[in-house]
């Protein structure tokens, strides 16, 4: 469970990230956070496992405050949260099972890992969920041969192989064309109902938000601006968060080439 | 749309430019004349019966080199080589934790960075010929003092080059392996190196090619290596040897040269 208590973020140019949110996201959830570009919604998600640190308030992941971890805490609590990203960020001159089991890094003592000795178990844990997102077969390929989909599949995979108790992906498919976002957001998806991982996913396309979404969380300059069950959105709570009416360019549209 | 022909837009002129680019042409044509006034060419000199006789003497003479000397003259050359390579090789492991340390995304402290940067800065003044004639009072006349030379001077140009390939890594590779829990020697091995090494081993192998000529000179300062040769017979006035040692250079670094560009053409 995750749960966001007075919790705001100022940073140093004096700009508000986010002014007092009181949020509870429960385990298995999988919450879509929507907004405008600039509404905080990034710093949102990345308060969470402390990529920013968020200057007043409490911010507790499974009982443990995040702002008082540092260091060795702070590893161990980033190591059961998996991030994507929206550029992918894998080491393109490293091979596709290389970016993989660097997920295990956290795992792994620092001497065995420079060494680049891992236990069989963490390998065949790679290679499985390579499997899972469909992408084994480009197991010893460079990252940088890799389409965008596919770069992004790999990212998936090596956050599962963190073996992580919830998910984060900060506009997981803003870089990727319309058939190729339903399919990474449908491994999402899939991911969170088999394996009961809670997923918090930033987006702004309001229909990938709708299809995917169990719940919903509106943000506008930094605050929470609705907070709801997919069920009870419509497109003017749409209208509402973005304090304009839906355009074309709101809509992903699309779907999964098969 | 109208059917006049396009025309560019006249260029704006602005009478400063022109007065500041005469000032700067007239500038550069003093300083010209300056230097050449003060280094007192003497061109009677040059164009003397003296100096044809002696073109005439010598320069036909480098054109039948010894071949004769070619074994131990190769075996000098080698020297060189060895030196070249001992010394780059130190310097590419010396240039890497200075080029962290100037590195901005590395080490967020500018004075840090600045002190790195002198540091590299100092040493790149010195020419290797300098730094060859300190060693050689340091260790002796001998091929170690040129290692040494070759290994300092080197480690000033890679130590700049380096910091330069680590400031333009992708850094969110880096903040997603500090994400997932991994901690700073991890994230250097994993996230760093991968991105920076193939361009490291390039500007190596480069400083290499330029550290065999280099180091063909050192020997003139007593630093071994193939220089030492070529005081020797031009002291003697043996200019066909002089002509066999520098077709063996000439040979050597193309060579090398075409070598080490094939290797990091396919590195990077």
């Amino acid at each position: 469970m995750i749960e966001f208590q007075n919790l705001s973020l100022v940073y140093p140019n004096g700009t508000e990230g986010l002014k007092n949110i009181n949020v509870k996201i429960n385990e298995g959830e999988f919450v879509v956070i929507v907004g405008l570009s600039g509404a905080g919604k990034s710093t949102f998600i990345r308060s969470i496992n402390r990529l920013v640190t968020p200057t007043n308030g409490a911010l507790f992941v499974e009982d443990e405050d995040v702002l008082q971890l540092n260091g060795k805490g702070l590893r161990q609590l980033r190591t059961k949260i998996g991030m994507i990203f929206q550029s992918y960020n894998l080491v393109k001159r490293s091979t596709v099972i290389k970016n993989v089991i660097s997920g295990r890094l956290g795992y792994t003592g620092t001497l065995q890992s420079i060494l680049n000795i891992f236990s069989k178990e963490d390998k065949l844990l790679a290679y499985e969920n390579l499997k899972r997102v469909n992408i084994e077969e480009k197991l010893y390929n460079r990252a940088d041969e890799l389409s965008g989909g596919q770069q992004q599949r790999v990212s998936i995979a090596r956050v599962l192989t963190q073996k992580p108790k919830l998910i984060l992906a900060d506009e997981p498919v803003a870089s990727l064309d319309p058939p190729t976002s339903h399919q990474v957001m449908k491994y999402l998806k899939q991911i969170n109902v088999e394996d009961n991982i809670t997923t918090i996913v930033n987006l702004h396309f309001i229909d990938m938000a709708m299809e995917y979404a169990d719940r919903i969380i509106g943000m506008r300059a930094g605050e929470v601006v609705f907070d709801g069950p997919v069920s009870e959105v419509t497109e003017k709570t749409f209208e509402e968060i973005y304090g304009r009416s839906i355009r074309d360019e709101d809509r992903r549209g699309g779907v999964e080439d098969e | 749309m109208s059917n006049q022909p396009l025309t560019l837009p006249k260029k704006p002129k602005s009478k400063l430019k022109l007065v500041k680019r005469v000032i700067v042409l007239i500038a550069i044509v003093l300083i010209y004349i300056w230097t050449f006034s003060n280094i007192s060419i003497r061109w009677e000199s040059i164009f003397s019966v003296r100096t044809l006789e002696n073109i005439d003497r010598i320069i036909p003479r480098f054109f039948q080199p010894a071949f004769e000397e070619t074994g131990s003259i190769m075996e000098m050359m080698i020297e060189t080589i060895f030196i070249a390579y001992t010394g780059s090789l130190a310097a590419a492991v010396i240039a890497v934790p200075l080029a962290f340390l100037c590195a901005s995304n590395m080490v967020r402290n500018k004075f840090l960075n600045n002190i790195g940067m002198w540091i590299l800065g100092a040493v790149r003044a010195f020419p290797e010929i300098v730094l060859a004639i300190i060693f050689v009072a340091a260790v002796g006349p001998n091929p170690f003092a040129g290692v040494l030379a070759i290994a300092i001077g080197s480690t000033g140009m890679l130590g700049k080059l380096y910091s330069e390939v680590i400031e333009s890594i992708d850094m969110n590779v880096i903040e997603t392996l500090e994400a997932s829990g991994a901690n700073k020697m991890q994230i250097l091995f994993y996230g760093i190196m991968p991105q920076v090494l193939p361009e490291f081993l390039s500007y190596a192998i480069y400083r290499f090619e330029i550290d065999v000529r280099a180091s063909s000179v050192l020997g003139i300062v007593g630093a071994g290596g193939i220089g030492t040769l070529i005081t020797f017979a031009y002291m003697n006035r043996n200019w066909e040897e002089v002509g066999m040692i520098l077709l063996v250079i000439i040979i050597t670094v193309t060579i090398i040269d075409q070598i080490s560009g094939f290797i990091r053409k396919r590195l990077v």
